[in-house]
Protein backbone atom coordinates (compact mmCIF):
# COMPACT_ATOMS: atom_id res chain seq x y z
CA UNK A 1 0.00 0.00 0.00
CA UNK A 2 1.43 3.43 -1.09
CA UNK A 3 1.12 6.27 1.48
CA UNK A 4 0.41 9.98 1.16
CA UNK A 5 2.91 12.22 3.19
CA UNK A 6 3.35 15.41 4.88
CA UNK A 7 6.66 16.59 5.11
CA UNK A 8 8.78 19.35 7.32
CA UNK A 9 11.76 20.52 8.36
CA UNK A 10 13.21 23.40 10.33
CA UNK A 11 16.05 24.34 11.83
CA UNK A 12 15.57 24.63 16.02
CA UNK A 13 18.38 26.93 17.55
CA UNK A 14 18.23 24.43 20.31
CA UNK A 15 20.13 21.33 21.61
CA UNK A 16 18.43 17.85 20.38
CA UNK A 17 17.66 16.82 24.11
CA UNK A 18 15.54 19.95 25.01
CA UNK A 19 14.16 19.39 21.03
CA UNK A 20 13.39 15.88 21.73
CA UNK A 21 11.96 17.31 25.47
CA UNK A 22 9.83 19.62 23.70
CA UNK A 23 7.98 17.25 21.04
CA UNK A 24 7.44 14.19 23.32
CA UNK A 25 6.94 15.18 26.50
CA UNK A 26 2.99 15.43 27.56
CA UNK A 27 3.56 18.49 29.48
CA UNK A 28 5.44 20.60 26.71
CA UNK A 29 3.33 18.65 23.64
CA UNK A 30 0.24 20.38 25.18
CA UNK A 31 1.62 23.47 24.94
CA UNK A 32 2.32 23.46 21.00
CA UNK A 33 -0.77 20.88 20.04
CA UNK A 34 -3.61 20.21 22.13
CA UNK A 35 -5.27 21.48 24.91
CA UNK A 36 -4.43 18.45 27.62
CA UNK A 37 -2.07 15.63 26.33
CA UNK A 38 -2.24 12.74 28.53
CA UNK A 39 0.07 9.66 27.73
CA UNK A 40 3.04 8.50 28.81
CA UNK A 41 6.66 8.51 26.82
CA UNK A 42 7.59 5.20 26.42
CA UNK A 43 7.21 2.89 23.51
CA UNK A 44 3.77 0.75 23.87
CA UNK A 45 2.04 3.58 26.20
CA UNK A 46 -1.68 4.42 24.94
CA UNK A 47 -3.49 7.43 25.76
CA UNK A 48 -5.06 10.45 24.39
CA UNK A 49 -5.03 14.04 23.59
CA UNK A 50 -8.08 16.37 24.33
CA UNK A 51 -9.17 19.46 22.64
CA UNK A 52 -11.33 21.42 24.25
CA UNK A 53 -14.75 22.45 22.50
CA UNK A 54 -14.12 20.94 19.13
CA UNK A 55 -16.42 17.66 20.00
CA UNK A 56 -19.86 17.86 19.48
CA UNK A 57 -22.10 20.98 20.89
CA UNK A 58 -18.80 22.24 22.00
CA UNK A 59 -17.97 19.21 23.67
CA UNK A 60 -14.17 18.19 24.28
CA UNK A 61 -12.70 16.22 21.74
CA UNK A 62 -10.69 13.31 22.89
CA UNK A 63 -8.42 11.48 20.13
CA UNK A 64 -6.79 8.48 21.03
CA UNK A 65 -2.73 8.82 20.95
CA UNK A 66 -0.28 5.87 20.86
CA UNK A 67 3.32 6.17 21.56
CA UNK A 68 5.43 3.94 19.59
CA UNK A 69 9.09 5.00 19.22
CA UNK A 70 10.84 7.18 21.89
CA UNK A 71 14.71 7.36 21.20
CA UNK A 72 16.22 10.29 22.77
CA UNK A 73 17.49 12.88 21.13
CA UNK A 74 16.66 11.19 17.85
CA UNK A 75 13.48 9.73 17.33
CA UNK A 76 10.10 9.97 18.69
CA UNK A 77 6.91 8.31 16.89
CA UNK A 78 3.19 8.10 17.44
CA UNK A 79 0.27 6.80 15.85
CA UNK A 80 -3.74 8.99 16.20
CA UNK A 81 -7.01 9.53 15.61
CA UNK A 82 -7.57 5.40 15.30
CA UNK A 83 -10.77 4.59 16.77
CA UNK A 84 -10.98 4.79 21.09
CA UNK A 85 -9.85 1.00 22.36
CA UNK A 86 -8.64 -0.29 19.21
CA UNK A 87 -5.20 -1.28 18.45
CA UNK A 88 -3.64 1.79 16.11
CA UNK A 89 -2.51 -0.12 12.54
CA UNK A 90 -1.92 0.98 9.13
CA UNK A 91 -5.45 1.86 7.86
CA UNK A 92 -7.32 3.24 11.06
CA UNK A 93 -4.82 5.65 12.32
CA UNK A 94 -2.29 9.01 11.03
CA UNK A 95 1.95 7.79 12.09
CA UNK A 96 3.99 10.83 13.04
CA UNK A 97 7.44 10.96 13.05
CA UNK A 98 9.88 13.19 14.60
CA UNK A 99 13.19 12.59 13.71
CA UNK A 100 16.05 15.08 15.14
CA UNK A 101 19.41 15.29 13.65
CA UNK A 102 22.50 17.84 15.48
CA UNK A 103 23.07 20.26 13.17
CA UNK A 104 25.71 23.20 14.15
CA UNK A 105 24.81 24.96 17.44
CA UNK A 106 21.16 23.20 16.77
CA UNK A 107 18.76 20.39 16.01
CA UNK A 108 17.14 20.26 12.34
CA UNK A 109 13.91 18.50 13.39
CA UNK A 110 12.00 16.46 10.64
CA UNK A 111 8.38 15.63 10.83
CA UNK A 112 6.47 13.13 8.56
CA UNK A 113 2.80 12.43 8.91
CA UNK A 114 1.59 9.69 6.82
CA UNK A 115 -1.82 7.26 6.31
CA UNK A 116 -4.02 9.94 4.60
CA UNK A 117 -4.46 7.70 1.83
CA UNK A 118 -5.09 4.58 4.17
CA UNK A 119 -8.01 6.87 6.19
CA UNK A 120 -10.08 7.77 3.32
CA UNK A 121 -11.42 11.16 3.13
CA UNK A 122 -14.28 11.17 6.20
CA UNK A 123 -11.18 10.72 8.83
CA UNK A 124 -9.08 13.89 7.91
CA UNK A 125 -10.11 16.72 10.25
CA UNK A 126 -10.81 19.48 7.66
CA UNK A 127 -13.28 18.17 4.77
CA UNK A 128 -16.01 20.80 4.96
CA UNK A 129 -13.72 23.89 5.41
CA UNK A 130 -13.81 24.51 2.06
CA UNK A 131 -15.38 27.96 1.37
CA UNK A 132 -16.97 29.68 -1.70
CA UNK A 133 -15.06 28.84 -4.20
CA UNK A 134 -15.94 31.21 -6.86
CA UNK A 135 -12.66 33.99 -5.88
CA UNK A 136 -10.87 30.88 -3.68
CA UNK A 137 -9.45 28.46 -6.60
CA UNK A 138 -6.27 30.32 -7.45
CA UNK A 139 -5.36 31.01 -3.87
CA UNK A 140 -5.81 27.58 -2.96
CA UNK A 141 -3.78 26.25 -5.89
CA UNK A 142 -1.20 28.65 -5.39
CA UNK A 143 -0.92 27.33 -1.74
CA UNK A 144 -1.21 23.94 -2.26
CA UNK A 145 1.56 23.32 -4.81
CA UNK A 146 4.11 22.79 -2.45
CA UNK A 147 1.98 20.24 -0.39
CA UNK A 148 1.06 18.51 -2.77
CA UNK A 149 4.68 17.98 -4.64
CA UNK A 150 5.31 16.24 -0.91
CA UNK A 151 3.14 13.73 -1.67
CA UNK A 152 4.43 10.57 -1.98
CA UNK A 153 2.08 8.54 -4.35
CA UNK A 154 2.45 7.49 -7.99
CA UNK A 155 -0.60 7.00 -10.35
CA UNK B 1 -11.49 3.14 3.67
CA UNK B 2 -12.60 3.15 0.01
CA UNK B 3 -11.29 2.28 -3.17
CA UNK B 4 -12.72 5.74 -4.48
CA UNK B 5 -10.91 7.56 -1.75
CA UNK B 6 -7.65 5.76 -2.21
CA UNK B 7 -8.12 7.04 -6.46
CA UNK B 8 -9.05 10.50 -5.19
CA UNK B 9 -5.69 10.83 -3.83
CA UNK B 10 -3.48 9.07 -6.52
CA UNK B 11 -5.51 11.05 -9.10
CA UNK B 12 -4.36 14.66 -7.63
CA UNK B 13 -0.82 12.93 -6.57
CA UNK B 14 -0.02 13.02 -10.35
CA UNK B 15 1.79 16.11 -11.74
CA UNK B 16 0.06 15.95 -15.31
CA UNK B 17 -2.77 15.39 -13.49
CA UNK B 18 -2.14 18.32 -11.53
CA UNK B 19 -1.40 20.01 -14.45
CA UNK B 20 -4.70 19.39 -16.26
CA UNK B 21 -6.75 20.52 -13.36
CA UNK B 22 -5.60 23.64 -13.45
CA UNK B 23 -6.23 24.13 -17.18
CA UNK B 24 -9.64 23.30 -16.77
CA UNK B 25 -9.82 25.66 -13.84
CA UNK B 26 -8.61 28.62 -15.84
CA UNK B 27 -10.51 27.88 -19.45
CA UNK B 28 -13.43 26.57 -17.80
CA UNK B 29 -13.80 23.00 -19.77
CA UNK B 30 -11.52 21.27 -22.56
CA UNK B 31 -11.03 17.97 -24.51
CA UNK B 32 -8.38 15.58 -24.75
CA UNK B 33 -7.21 17.25 -28.03
CA UNK B 34 -7.48 21.00 -26.66
CA UNK B 35 -5.75 19.53 -23.64
CA UNK B 36 -2.96 17.97 -25.08
CA UNK B 37 -2.39 21.05 -27.01
CA UNK B 38 -1.51 22.56 -24.20
CA UNK B 39 0.69 19.70 -22.28
CA UNK B 40 3.44 17.93 -23.30
CA UNK B 41 1.80 14.52 -23.59
CA UNK B 42 -0.04 12.91 -26.25
CA UNK B 43 -3.75 13.09 -26.66
CA UNK B 44 -3.68 9.05 -25.86
CA UNK B 45 -2.30 9.97 -22.47
CA UNK B 46 -4.42 12.84 -21.62
CA UNK B 47 -7.46 11.01 -22.40
CA UNK B 48 -6.41 8.26 -20.19
CA UNK B 49 -5.67 10.75 -17.49
CA UNK B 50 -9.31 12.14 -18.08
CA UNK B 51 -10.65 8.73 -17.19
CA UNK B 52 -8.90 8.39 -14.19
CA UNK B 53 -9.98 12.15 -13.23
CA UNK B 54 -13.43 11.09 -14.32
CA UNK B 55 -13.96 8.13 -12.22
CA UNK B 56 -12.77 10.07 -9.10
CA UNK B 57 -15.10 12.84 -9.88
CA UNK B 58 -12.55 15.61 -10.12
CA UNK B 59 -14.00 16.09 -13.61
CA UNK B 60 -17.09 15.58 -15.58
CA UNK B 61 -17.86 14.79 -19.55
CA UNK B 62 -20.63 15.73 -21.76
CA UNK B 63 -20.66 14.35 -25.08
CA UNK B 64 -19.31 17.40 -27.58
CA UNK B 65 -19.10 16.29 -31.35
CA UNK B 66 -16.82 13.59 -31.84
CA UNK B 67 -15.02 14.21 -28.39
CA UNK B 68 -16.23 14.79 -24.88
CA UNK B 69 -16.08 18.00 -23.27
CA UNK B 70 -14.92 18.02 -19.32
CA UNK B 71 -15.13 20.13 -16.83
CA UNK B 72 -14.11 20.63 -13.45
CA UNK B 73 -16.26 19.20 -10.32
CA UNK B 74 -15.31 22.05 -7.90
CA UNK B 75 -16.91 20.94 -5.31
CA UNK B 76 -14.88 17.66 -5.58
CA UNK B 77 -11.62 19.73 -5.73
CA UNK B 78 -12.21 21.85 -3.39
CA UNK B 79 -12.49 18.68 -1.13
CA UNK B 80 -8.81 17.55 -1.87
CA UNK B 81 -7.13 20.69 -1.67
CA UNK B 82 -8.67 22.00 1.01
CA UNK B 83 -7.89 19.15 3.07
CA UNK B 84 -4.34 18.86 2.03
CA UNK B 85 -3.65 22.27 2.76
CA UNK B 86 -5.19 22.14 6.12
CA UNK B 87 -2.91 19.71 7.52
CA UNK B 88 0.17 20.75 5.83
CA UNK B 89 -0.58 24.31 7.13
CA UNK B 90 -1.71 23.01 10.86
CA UNK B 91 1.67 21.04 10.85
CA UNK B 92 3.64 24.71 10.05
CA UNK B 93 2.13 26.49 12.50
CA UNK B 94 2.97 23.43 15.07
CA UNK B 95 6.20 23.27 14.32
CA UNK B 96 7.05 27.01 14.57
CA UNK B 97 5.49 26.94 18.09
CA UNK B 98 7.63 23.74 18.78
CA UNK B 99 10.89 26.16 17.84
CA UNK B 100 9.92 28.57 19.49
CA UNK B 101 9.40 27.01 22.72
CA UNK B 102 12.45 25.07 22.57
CA UNK B 103 14.89 28.22 21.62
CA UNK B 104 13.13 29.64 25.08
CA UNK B 105 14.49 26.78 27.34
CA UNK B 106 17.30 26.94 25.58
CA UNK B 107 18.26 30.07 26.09
CA UNK B 108 17.43 29.86 29.57
CA UNK B 109 19.12 26.99 30.37
CA UNK B 110 22.16 29.52 28.57
CA UNK B 111 21.40 32.14 30.54
CA UNK B 112 21.26 29.86 33.90
CA UNK B 113 24.82 28.59 32.83
CA UNK B 114 25.90 32.40 32.36
CA UNK B 115 24.39 33.54 35.86
CA UNK B 116 25.93 30.24 37.20
CA UNK B 117 29.69 31.18 36.24
CA UNK B 118 29.73 34.61 36.65
CA UNK B 119 28.47 33.53 40.45
CA UNK B 120 31.25 31.06 40.52
CA UNK B 121 33.83 33.57 39.71
CA UNK B 122 33.03 36.28 42.09
CA UNK B 123 33.61 33.42 44.60
CA UNK B 124 36.89 32.94 43.19
CA UNK B 125 37.50 36.35 43.85
CA UNK B 126 36.23 36.97 47.44
CA UNK B 127 38.28 33.32 47.83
Amino acid sequence: MEYATIEREIYVEAAPEIVFDVVSSPEHVQEWWPDEAHYEARPGARGDLVFGEHGEEGSPLVVAFDVLEVEPPHTFSFRWTHPHGEQPVTGNSLLVTFALEPRGSGTLLRMTESGFREMGWEAAVLEQQYRDHESGWDFYLGRIAPYVEKLDVRP
Amino acid sequence: MSPVDDALWSAIGDPTRRRMLDLLLAEGHGTATTLSDRLPVTRQAVAKHLVVLDRVGLVSATPSGRERQYRLDEAQFARAVAQLHEVGSAWDARLQRIKTLAESIQKQADQKQADQKQADDKKKEKD
